[in-house]
């Protein structure tokens, strides 16, 4: 690559960006917040499909992505590059599901599955065609991920899968589900599960929407009677599933990248709603409701420092990386609830009874969304786990299940004593 | 072991920091820190001038005066050594002492003082926000309510009302009229005093020319001095996780350690982050730098003393006796929390700093 040739490439993709998508308006984010309830109806997805596959037929989609799976091939000098110029445009939003299909399940795909797989899948995702969901977590396993118990069991050349998956965001719109089972249950937990790609609209798969108590519906729950897969359909080994999901988890925890500052990066003020909540309540030149604003901004500033702080050790030593992600997503899990605890004593009675889309709404909406990130996606309990044992050095906690096969553990666990031997 | 405030020191700063641990450890080790506790008299002054050749009290000097830092940003680098001092619980007023070197650079005045000071030759502090004193004409008194390690020193520098508005003024502490009285302390690694200021004498050059503000270079180094005694209690109390014993493994086995030392950890990274960001950026002038340097003091004020809480805990029983040395850096930690401005004094500071309406 020269600079020559980036320089062509940019001003290219400049120029297909002004003839192809709108400019951004000043302060919209060109994404739908998943908190804000935005358009998410079956004309809207038709719209932005259509939209991403007038981005992927000009070659700005998956431009780091292989050429024999839809991909251009590219350095990620290329991306960055687009990605720049790109930040003044609309960009097709796909919604949270997208982001999963392109963030989570495309890389991990690309990194275990078969090369027909691959070239038969991983285009029509790139243009919009496949929209695939996280089927990951089981009702009764979520941080415990090896311990599903939805299943997918030989029949002749077919997988029959029964069994149900949760918090599957955005399924109610995706084409797929890329969905962990069990297909071995006398082997120890890691050793038995194998990931397939789930039509959504395969007989016996349904999909229903999860009223949060936010009041949105992002979240699905699947179930699945005797759905019939194929071969074709397998990501990755089968029974060698747990190898597939360590890439995945380091996907879906930001490849090692830190985050968690909750957009609250950088000093130069109090944050917009801590502002227009101190207004609403006319708490300006108020001690009490000085000292809560305060307190709010010293954690956000100390988790601001916190961010560029893991960016900088991370650089230092790649090695500790993905470790030291776990403190991102930690002081999110920690502070976000005691921010939302804050902010209801700024908001004070403004915050538990509100006109729709008042300061105080907002407060009262941040505290039921304040323990996302507590629970989402592994709990802060296991990143704790994470930062004692893999940061800390602390020695593990016993195990009883990772030896055992998991028929005998899923047995034992009703009639658990605490006593091993 | 050094603290590592910054991910990626220049080779100038860790070779600064390498050098004043090295010092540290054989000049005033923590054996030294115990013995001083059980009432040993310690002499400081060779401390005090090697300290001085190491550079210590130069980096918020100009070059004019022997001063200089390493990379740019002195306070950064001040910052460097005042978390591998409170990491040690070295002796001598660093903070306050560093506290009146800028003051003294930024008014451009006795120049004389300022010499004594960067070359080690006296020991300066700053009387800090309990100083209740008045300044008429050229008669100056009042009180100071607590001061850390002014017995050592030849210099006070305080602040004063006169004429509605601050004066900060610069005494001997030798000069008739100045009284100290010494008080015992929960911090048991410094000497307390009160200071009582009755009719001294002063001449308008002692008033000095400047209205910069000092609390926030004073709140950047303390939290830095309390940062490297948080990291020292936490390493101390994570080693002993490793191994004490207790129900047939190791306790920090134990998930109700584990993440209580996981939590404790994220504060003590938080706080290296925040220190940091500080020390660049009031110490490069940027405008953020009142604002990150009372945000910093404020956490570290109420995180500080928690982790110390937390770390006291993992130690169990053993951290209630006098041998062991947890309770050094728990004083320490507690006193931090109230010197140069408790979290809820920075609190309402930062708020000073910031627009709170649209």
């Amino acid at each position: 690559m020269t600079d020559v040739a980036l320089d062509e490439y940019r001003a290219r993709a400049r120029e297909w960006l002004e003839a192809n998508l709108p400019e951004r308006g000043a302060g919209e984010s060109g994404s739908m917040n998943p908190w804000d309830g935005g358009d998410d109806s079956a004309e809207y997805y038709a719209t932005q499909r259509a939209l991403q596959k007038r981005v992927y037929e000009a070659g700005y989609a998956g431009i780091t992505w292989p050429k024999e799976y839809g991909g251009q091939g590219l350095s990620t000098e290329y991306e960055r590059a687009f990605n720049q110029e790109a930040r003044a445009f609309v960009l097709p939003d796909l919604g949270i599901a997208g982001g999963a299909t392109l963030g989570v399940c495309g890389p991990t795909m690309v990194a275990h599955a078969s090369p027909e797989f691959l070239a038969r899948v991983v285009p029509r995702m790139l243009a919009g065609d496949a929209i695939v969901a996280q089927f990951f977590s089981d009702p009764d396993a979520g941080s415990d991920l090896a311990g599903v118990r939805t299943q997918a069991v030989r029949d002749g050349d077919r997988w029959i899968l029964n069994g149900s998956k949760i918090w599957s965001s955005g399924a109610y719109y995706a084409d797929y589900g890329m969905c962990l089972a069990r297909t071995n249950w006398d082997v120890p937990k890691h050793r038995g599960l194998t990931w397939f790609l789930v039509p959504t609209d395969a007989p016996g798969v349904t999909v229903e929407r999860i009223r949060q108590i936010n009041g949105n519906s992002e979240f699905c729950q699947e179930f699945f009677s005797d759905v019939e897969l194929t071969d074709d359909d397998v990501i990755g080994e089968v029974n060698d599933g747990w190898t597939v999901t360590q890439t995945m988890l380091l996907y879906e925890r930001g490849g090692g990248t830190a985050r968690g500052d909750g957009g609250r990066a950088g000093s130069g003020g109090l944050r917009r709603d801590v502002v227009e909540l101190i207004a609403a309540v006319d708490g300006a030149d108020d001690a009490r409701v000085r000292d809560l604003a305060a307190r709010i901004h010293v954690d956000d500033l100390a988790r601001g420092a916190l961010g560029r702080r893991l960016v900088a050790l991370m650089a230092a030593d790649p090695k500790r990386a993905m470790n030291l992600a776990s403190y991102s997503k930690l002081s999110s899990g920690v502070f976000d609830p005691i921010r939302a605890e804050l902010m209801m004593q700024i908001g004070g009675e403004a915050a538990i009874a509100f006109g729709e889309g008042s300061p105080g709404a907002a407060a009262a909406l941040g505290l039921l969304n304040g323990r996302f990130l507590a629970i989402a996606g592994g709990t802060s309990q296991m990143q704790r786990n994470a930062v004692g044992e893999r940061v800390l050095g602390l020695p593990r906690e016993p195990s009883f299940d990772a030896t055992k096969p998991f028929r005998d553990v899923v047995r034992d666990s009703v009639n658990w004593s605490g006593r091993v031997s | 072991m050094t603290v590592d405030l910054v991910p990626a020191p220049t080779d100038e700063q860790s070779m600064l920091v390498d050098a004043s641990v090295r010092f540290m450890e054989s000049e005033h080790p923590l054996t030294t820190v115990r013995a001083r506790a059980d009432g040993a008299a310690y002499d400081d002054a060779a401390y005090r001038r090697t300290a001085a050749e190491l550079g210590w009290f130069g980096m918020l000097a100009d070059a004019a005066h022997g001063g200089g830092s390493m990379s740019g940003n002195g306070l950064l680098d001040a910052a460097l050594v005042a978390v591998e001092r409170g990491a040690r619980l070295q002796p001598g007023p660093f903070v306050g002492h560093n506290v009146v070197v800028h003051a003294l650079t930024t008014a451009g005045s006795h120049n004389d003082v300022l010499d004594e000071l960067v070359t080690g030759r006296a020991w300066a502090t700053w009387a800090g926000t309990t100083a209740r004193c008045t300044l008429e004409g050229s008669r100056l008194s009042g009180s100071i309510a607590v001061v850390a390690d002014i017995e050592v020193c030849t210099w006070l520098l305080v602040d004063a009302t006169t004429d509605d508005r601050l004066a900060c003024v610069l005494v001997r502490t030798d000069t008739p009229g100045v009284t100290l009285r010494s008080l015992g302390g929960l911090d048991v690694t410094r000497r307390w005093s009160a200071v009582e200021l009755a009719d001294v004498a002063v001449s308008d050059d002692d008033v000095l020319r400047s209205d910069v503000d000092l609390g926030e270079v004073a709140a950047v180094l303390g939290a830095a001095e309390s940062v490297g005694a948080m990291q020292a209690d936490f390493g101390v109390a994570l080693q002993y996780a490793k191994d004490r014993i207790a129900f047939g493994r190791p306790i920090g086995s134990f998930q109700a350690i584990k993440h209580l030392l996981a939590d404790t950890s994220l504060w003590l990274e938080m706080a290296k982050g925040l220190v940091a960001a500080a020390a660049t950026s009031l110490g490069s002038g940027a405008p953020d730098g009142a604002e990150l340097a009372h945000a910093a003091k404020a956490f570290v004020a109420e995180r500080g003393l928690e982790l110390a809480q937390n770390c006291f805990q993992v130690f169990g029983g053993i951290g209630y006796t006098w041998e062991h040395d947890q309770h050094f850096w728990f004083r320490r930690l507690a006193a931090d929390a109230e010197c140069f401005g408790s979290a809820a004094t920075h609190r309402a500071q930062l708020l000073d700093t910031v627009r709170v309406t649209r």
